[in-house]
């Protein structure tokens, strides 16, 4: 893993602490029963305190995969 | 605490159940429920606690809510648009000149429907109520730097409804955070109905923790005087040499005088600690010109020796342990040796030089003794202390029966007293005379008067020299002719004076029980009931269960030496 893979799997683990590690690259709001609004706005908040900037109101609704949210930060940190 | 740190506590505790505190808001919880559960892990000892919420929009039903569910404590949270939807950023209802009357009118008919159903939880649990953190919305007519008549009565309605929660029984009114940073996030209250940043859900989560979980207050405070209670060395520049007033510029003295005198009318006992003659310490306190009434200093120690063998004199008088009690000085000296030979006492230094540390000072005694509520055996405390110590100076056998009858003492058990929060302090305080150290929270204790099978009973005492209060509990349950005993303790104050003995035959007396069974533990600081137990041979059996018989207590009791009157419903 690279340095922002482990910091989104951090965050993942602190909202989704039932989530089995080998089940992170798959979680989807779609997969995940307790991926709902209240946890997705928690999760975001996470990220947004882990990597210092403000997310946009339409990423709530957008970025609703573990490898969507991954993809947009690698674009947003491309040095990280 | 960030947010992450917040959720690493939480996923810290695996346990699924746990104690569970209930936070009644009307905007979404999010991250407050986070942080305030994080804060009470922190806080509260006693292992894994949950935070339930109700719905959206709904104080008042998440408010009854709360009262019904089994809570243990619960934190309310106000803002503008619980009183009026129309001072939120989520309405549309407008701002016209009609519609501001209306929201003036109809808010105190929403206060006067929170005020009933706070005063139903408060009834059940410890409450913590927050008020409205965020600012009005711009509806004033004035610039935002000048107060509008709108909102100065908008908020003098909010004050006279926190005023009379205050005086509500359980019911807490947190102190707004003072915080630098922002307190609204308008963009996550418009995204998902969460009105605060979240350092500042922090912050209001931190205060409701500390409101919800209190340490236990501190009970005494031993003050060094020379450089401390005043300015100046009494032995070296005399009694009319030393000062604390603001002519001088030795206020702060005189500041620290009228703080040790507000903790002493809180019932906080004082004594002093002084190397010095005793005549001279004599006279400088007979100034009356001191803003601390002399009296209240009990008992007061001035020699050449160690501070720490003065201190132990008077912890002896004061009956009760270091851990208990504080001491200022303004020597790192003096504090070093007192701390050193006193494990567990709060040692501060009095910082006479810096006005800003001594405010502070002041700000931190008031942390260490403050309690959500000062009771009528607060105000006996220091009384009983003089009279215990002259009871013996009366008596070198001052705990004989022939002694005790002599005091005309009046031994009152009340059987009735179950909302009596006195009975809940004195088993979450007391630490000597007590069966197992267990503790109660104010919501378990609810919980345990609910029960049919509840049997409590709330000493009092009074003799001659005056009214101890409420000075022993017993807590238990009834099963047929057994009754099982969960807590029992007994004041300090109230040794030597076969209380234990009263209250046990009251015990046996109120539920006819043949024989009484001890949830005992011993404890590092319980050797008083541990005593009491070896002498009446109250000793694990083969199962390692501490049981007395009705017959065997009354052959070993002794004579019981005062009267004793059972208040039953």
């Amino acid at each position: 893993m690279n340095d922002i893979e482990t910091r989104v799997a951090r965050c993942f683990s602190n909202v989704f602490p039932d989530l089995p590690p080998e089940e992170l690259a798959s979680a989807s709001a779609a997969s995940m029963a307790g991926w709902d609004s209240v946890a997705q706005v928690t999760l975001l908040s996470s990220l947004s305190e882990e990597f210092g900037f403000d997310f946009e109101i339409e990423d709530f609704e957008e970025l609703v995969s573990y490898s969507l949210i991954l993809e947009y930060l690698k674009k947003r940190f491309p040095d990280a | 605490m960030t947010l992450n740190q917040a959720l690493a506590v939480i996923k810290s505790r695996k346990e699924s159940e746990g104690r569970i505190y209930y936070l009644a808001c009307g905007f979404e919880p999010l991250h407050l429920a986070t942080f305030l559960r994080a804060h009470l892990l922190e806080r509260c000892a006693g292992g894994n606690l949950l935070v339930h919420h109700g719905v959206y929009g709904d104080l008042r039903g998440n408010v009854e809510s709360a009262a019904q569910s089994p809570a243990i404590g619960s934190a309310v949270v106000l803002e503008w648009s619980d009183i009026d939807p129309r001072l939120g950023l989520r309405s549309s209802g407008g701002w016209s000149k009609e519609a501001k009357a209306d929201i003036l009118r109809s808010s105190l008919e929403r206060y006067a429907h929170l005020e009933t159903v706070i005063e139903k939880l408060g009834a059940r649990m410890p409450v913590a109520i927050a008020p409205p953190s965020l600012l009005l919305p711009p509806i004033g007519n004035t610039i935002r730097a000048q107060s509008s008549a709108l909102e100065l009565e908008l908020e003098q309605h909010l004050a006279a409804f926190l005023l009379k929660l205050s005086r509500l029984p359980g019911v807490r009114v947190v102190r707004p955070p003072a915080v630098a940073t922002a307190r609204l996030d308008a963009k996550m209250e418009l995204l998902a109905g969460f009105p605060y940043t979240i350092p500042f859900a922090d912050a209001l989560a931190g205060s409701l923790a500390e409101v919800l979980c209190q340490p236990i207050p501190k009970k005494g405070l031993i003050t060094d005087l020379d450089d401390t209670l005043w300015s100046g060395i009494v032995g070296e520049v005399e009694v009319e040499g030393v000062s604390w007033s603001q002519d001088h510029h030795t206020q702060a003295h005189g500041l620290y005088q009228q703080m040790l005198g507000h903790l002493a009318s809180c019932g906080v006992l004082l004594a002093a600690c002084s190397k010095n003659e005793i005549s001279t310490v004599e006279a400088a306190l007979a100034r009356k010109d001191l803003f601390l009434d002399a009296a209240s200093l009990f008992p007061i120690r001035a020699n050449w020796g160690p501070k720490s063998v003065s201190v132990d004199k008077i912890l002896k008088t004061w009956n009760i342990s270091a851990g208990a009690v504080v001491f200022v000085d303004d020597n790192p000296m003096e504090l070093e040796e007192v701390e050193g030979a006193h494990p567990g006492i709060t040692c501060l230094r009095f910082p006479a030089k810096d006005a800003a540390e001594v405010w502070n000072l002041l700000g931190r005694l008031r942390d260490l003794f403050g309690k959500p509520v000062v009771m009528e055996e607060d105000s006996l405390r220091a009384a009983s202390i003089r009279s215990s110590a002259h009871i013996q100076e009366m008596s070198a056998d001052a705990a004989s029966p022939d002694f005790l009858r002599t005091l005309g003492g009046t031994v009152t058990v009340d059987w009735r007293a179950g909302s009596d929060k006195r009975a809940l302090e004195l088993i979450n305080k007391t630490n000597q005379f007590n069966l197992n150290g267990l503790r109660i929270a104010e919501g378990e204790w609810q919980r345990r008067l609910e029960d049919d099978h509840t049997v409590l009973g709330v000493a009092s005492y009074q003799d001659k020299f005056g009214p101890l209060g409420k000075v022993a509990v017993l807590l238990g349950s009834q099963h047929g002719a057994e009754v099982r005993v969960s807590h029992w303790v007994m004041s300090c104050r109230a040794f030597s004076r076969r209380l234990e003995h009263h209250t046990l035959q009251a015990l046996f007396e109120h539920s006819d029980a043949s024989e009484i069974e001890f949830a005992f533990q011993a404890t590092e600081k319980n050797q008083p009931l541990q005593e009491f137990f070896r002498a009446q041979q109250i000793l694990p059996d083969a199962e390692g269960r501490h049981r007395i018989l009705r017959a065997a207590f009354m052959e070993r009791r002794g004579v019981l030496p005062h009267e004793v009157s059972n208040l039953t419903k």
